[in-house]
């Protein structure tokens, strides 16, 4: 009978095995690698171009992050404003992004458009102009836009993290500031391009439903670029964290405090990572997670608090981030210390770890979801030269990870004294 | 196209199933019919309060998003003017558990005081975090209650004062409740790896026993016409000065909206829109420029809103706004454009499709709108609009009385 149903939780089914499908792999005329992964059920396709010409290749600050934002602002056949009206006129959706390792675009379309998306990716990554009147006027729009991101506490504390962590003099660290906007020239940023968007430093993801002349067309706008051979590069530039852990900025007036707890610590090539990811949710990496339901769920203390995993080229970092109110702070960091420890001494009770196995599990399934998630989750893998095997020795320490091996995690990777501290707010 | 099918119980939940066997999720919407329009104005928030809630336990299970954790699942929910919407996705195995869940809490919910007191202060915490630590945070609040006098919709969906989220009783809660939270005033919508058939038998077994509610009957005010321009002058010490316009629009079933959507996208649909073009490119009068509808049920708002480089003046900054606007009615090179934000409207319309929440979440919006079926029409409605329809909107709607405007000054003394 209706009326007598039981509402108790319907059975558990474990999450199925992760299937991920393998992108394959071919290389244009010149060498060029490509990689596609055939995906979903629309007319659609998702075309990255990467290069290795993040912020770790500039010699100044703004400059990797200025070139690729100027690739799109005119070249030899387009000025700015044709290039965007044409991707506008397309349906074609532009990506452009520098981060500190890698840098380049994606480009989202209808298939049948792909011969046009061809020739405009060509325009804009090997023929770009750097044109002056553009330059000038971005500098002076991204100048507005730094000011009004350097009033924001979240942003401050951020920037002072990552100082402290890789140092003052690294690109991974370096702060930016005003006078910077003024030291980009057309020629570094045509230098920089020259050097680094290159087609033997570029790599081509593709996925969706891919179209059949694909590799021709490849072939026909990319394919016919000489390589040249890749000078190995002598890295001088050390990561050196700042030695002062905690550090407090002043900013008049605000309502919230902002907290950012962490340090630098391995990335995804570590056999470890898998492990410390677990452990990263278990602390803050979900709804579900001990930060979150302590700080918000219990104490009402912020409207979120996360604990975030990144793997960089030469490091990893992990970090608490938080805002929280101003008369909250000092609790909220107690609290903090106070999760980390218990995760140090306290073996994690079966039922907390069923909860996050099951939920990663679904997590994993949803890295894997559609064409879009498939191509960033491969990229992210073959930044660092691995594989899918990444992902299904991370699938077993989800299902195999034991509590001790938590504990030992937390102690190894979590040292209390090792961690920076970085506050922003008015008291 | 997106096939679906729908059927509604005895009690009055309309449910709509779309299969989509690529993915191996599940994603389930479930949308209530209330929103911030149907608060009191001396309780407002209530809504968005009673969103966060949802997730403190319901009477039969203590914790909303253990159990769906357990299972792969991930959850969240925004509230609006209009509505509350809850969604989810999980591994399609442990659908089950979804309408476990969602079922249990439209059953009722567990009213804990201590539950109402922390989620009070998160929500102090969230107006803190979006409106008041953010350079600009405030614009948006002052922005209602200069162009609606009378619509609920002066006031924003986390309240106009936070001191009515303090005053909130938990009997003040219960009753919100049991006048809006019912199945007859609610829409489920489940797209994914899930066969109709078992949809169907889950959304008897789980929903089919909660008995129909007597839901507040809505009845709210409509806002007269706005007959005067209204302008505002806030100062504050932010980096430049910010200029915000609103028109007041038609309702979201209205003919004009799709017109409206279309003249916003030839405005400030990306880079090459006009707005950026001339304003930003050309003249460089502001460092960025923006327009959109609100897309509220009820008669809505378009907004533009811009940054202002150093020293340019507010005025001639306004004046050049609608310029470009007014720039419309002039038939050059408009054919073009129009062909390009049809375009680029349909390849957004294919791209947002392709997310099974994405799906789940328009098929009950356009449900509760009167026709889910529009979410196969949407391209269409756009593509009609003509060009004279567009200079009749404009005409119709971008006149100066019927404009509200902010100029937020930067009071900051720059080196």
């Amino acid at each position: 009978m209706m009326n007598n149903l039981q509402r108790i939780q319907p059975p558990v089914f474990p999450v199925e095995k992760v299937i991920i499908p393998e992108a394959k792999s071919y290389r244009l005329n010149n060498g060029v690698p490509v990689y596609t992964i055939e995906a979903g059920t629309e007319d659609i396709m998702r075309l990255e171009f990467v290069f290795k010409a993040g912020q770790i290749k500039e010699s100044l600050p703004l400059l990797g992050s200025t070139c690729n934002i100027m690739l799109s602002e005119g070249s030899q056949n387009y000025t700015s404003e044709e290039l965007n009206r044409s991707l506008d006129f397309y349906g074609v959706f532009l990506n452009q992004s520098a981060e500190k390792d890698y840098a380049g675009i994606v480009l989202f379309f209808l298939s049948k458009h792909i011969e046009k998306v061809m020739e405009l990716s060509r325009e804009i990554l090997f023929r770009p102009v750097f044109p002056e009147p553009e330059l000038n006027s971005l500098m002076i729009k991204r100048l507005r836009w730094y000011m009004v991101n350097r009033e924001k506490v979240q942003n401050l504390a951020m920037d002072n993290f990552f100082e402290s962590l890789f140092g003052k003099n690294h690109p991974y660290g370096y702060q930016v500031h005003e006078q910077d906007f003024e030291m980009i020239t057309p020629s570094l940023l045509a230098d920089f391009h020259n050097k680094y968007y290159t087609p033997e430093n570029m790599t081509i993801i593709i996925s969706g439903k891919i179209h059949d002349k694909t590799t021709d067309h490849l072939n026909s706008y990319f394919g016919n670029m000489t390589m040249k051979e890749i000078k190995k590069e002598n890295s001088v530039n050390f990561i050196k964290g700042e030695k002062i852990k905690k550090v407090h900025i002043y900013k008049s007036d605000t309502v919230q405090t902002a907290i950012r707890i962490g340090s630098a610590t391995i990335n995804k090539r570590h056999a470890d990572y898998p492990g410390l990811k677990i452990l990263n949710s278990i602390l803050g990496g979900y709804f579900g997670s001990r930060l979150m339901k302590n700080i918000r769920e219990e104490k009402g203390y912020t409207y979120g608090i996360n604990a975030t995993l990144t793997s960089l080229d030469l490091t990893g970092y992990k970090v608490i981030s938080t805002e929280v109110g101003q008369k909250y702070c000092q609790k909220t960091k107690d609290e903090i210390y106070k999760e980390i420890r218990l995760l140090q001494n306290v073996p994690v009770k079966n039922e907390e770890m069923a909860v996050v196995r099951n939920y990663m599990s679904g997590e994993m399934v949803r890295m894997f979801d559609g064409p879009f998630a498939l191509a960033e989750s491969f990229k992210s893998v073959w930044e660092f030269g691995l594989d899918n095997n990444y992902y299904y020795r991370l699938s077993e320490k989800i299902k195999t990870i034991d509590p001790d091996e938590i504990i030992e995690l937390a102690k190894t990777y979590y040292n209390i004294d090792e961690l920076y501290e970085i506050t922003v707010g008015s008291e | 196209m997106i096939n679906y099918k729908r059927f509604s119980l005895d009690n009055g939940l309309r449910v709509l199933v779309h299969e989509d066997k690529s993915t191996p999720l599940i994603a389930m919407n479930l949308l209530y019919d209330v929103g911030s329009r149907d608060e009191d104005p001396t309780m407002t928030g209530q809504a968005h309060l009673f969103e966060h809630l949802m997730f403190g336990g319901s009477v039969n299970i203590p914790d909303f998003d253990t159990p769906l954790q357990l299972v792969g699942g991930e959850n969240n929910a925004f509230t609006s003017n209009d509505i509350t919407n809850y969604y989810l996705t999980v591994p399609s195995e442990n659908i089950e558990t979804g309408f476990w869940l969602e079922s249990d809490r439209m059953l009722e919910l567990d009213f804990s005081q201590k539950n109402l007191d922390t989620q009070k202060s998160v929500v102090t915490e969230e107006f803190n975090q979006r409106y008041l630590n953010q350079p600009y945070g405030d614009a948006i609040l002052k922005l209602r209650p200069l162009a609606y006098k009378v619509h609920p919709y002066r006031w924003p969906t986390i309240g106009m004062d936070m001191a009515h989220i303090k005053n909130t009783s938990l009997e003040q809660i219960k009753k919100f409740f049991f006048s809006h939270y019912a199945p007859n005033n609610a829409i489920l919508a489940l797209t994914g790896n899930i066969e109709y058939e078992l949809a169907y038998k889950l959304a008897q077994k789980w929903f089919g026993p909660i008995e129909k509610r007597t839901v507040q009957s809505r009845n709210l005010p409509a806002e007269p016409e706005q007959n005067e321009a209204r302008i505002m002058t806030i100062e504050s010490d932010v980096p430049s000065t910010a200029l915000y316009k609103v028109w007041h629009i038609g309702a979201r079933n209205s003919n004009d909206f799709y017109t409206l959507d279309l003249i916003t996208d030839l405005l400030a649909g990306g880079e090459s829109g006009r707005l950026y073009t001339k304003l930003v490119r050309e003249k460089k009068l502001f460092s960025e420029i923006n327009a959109y509808l609100t897309a509220d049920i009820d008669p809505g708002l378009i907004i533009v809103n811009g940054k202002l480089m150093k020293g340019v003046d507010i005025h001639y900054a306004n004046d050049s706004v609608n310029e470009v606007i007014n720039s419309l009615l002039n038939k050059n090179g408009i054919e073009d454009e129009m062909e390009k934000v049809k375009n680029k409207f349909e390849s957004s319309t294919v791209f947002s499709n392709t997310s099974i929440l994405n799906k789940a979440a328009n098929l009950s919006f356009f449900e509760l709108l009167g026709n889910a079926g529009l979410i196969n029409n949407e391209v269409d409605a756009y593509r009609k609009v003509s060009y004279s329809i567009v200079t009749d909107a404009i005409r119709k709607y971008f006149i100066p009385s019927n404009c509200s405007t902010i100029n937020y000054i930067s009071t900051r003394k720059e080196k």
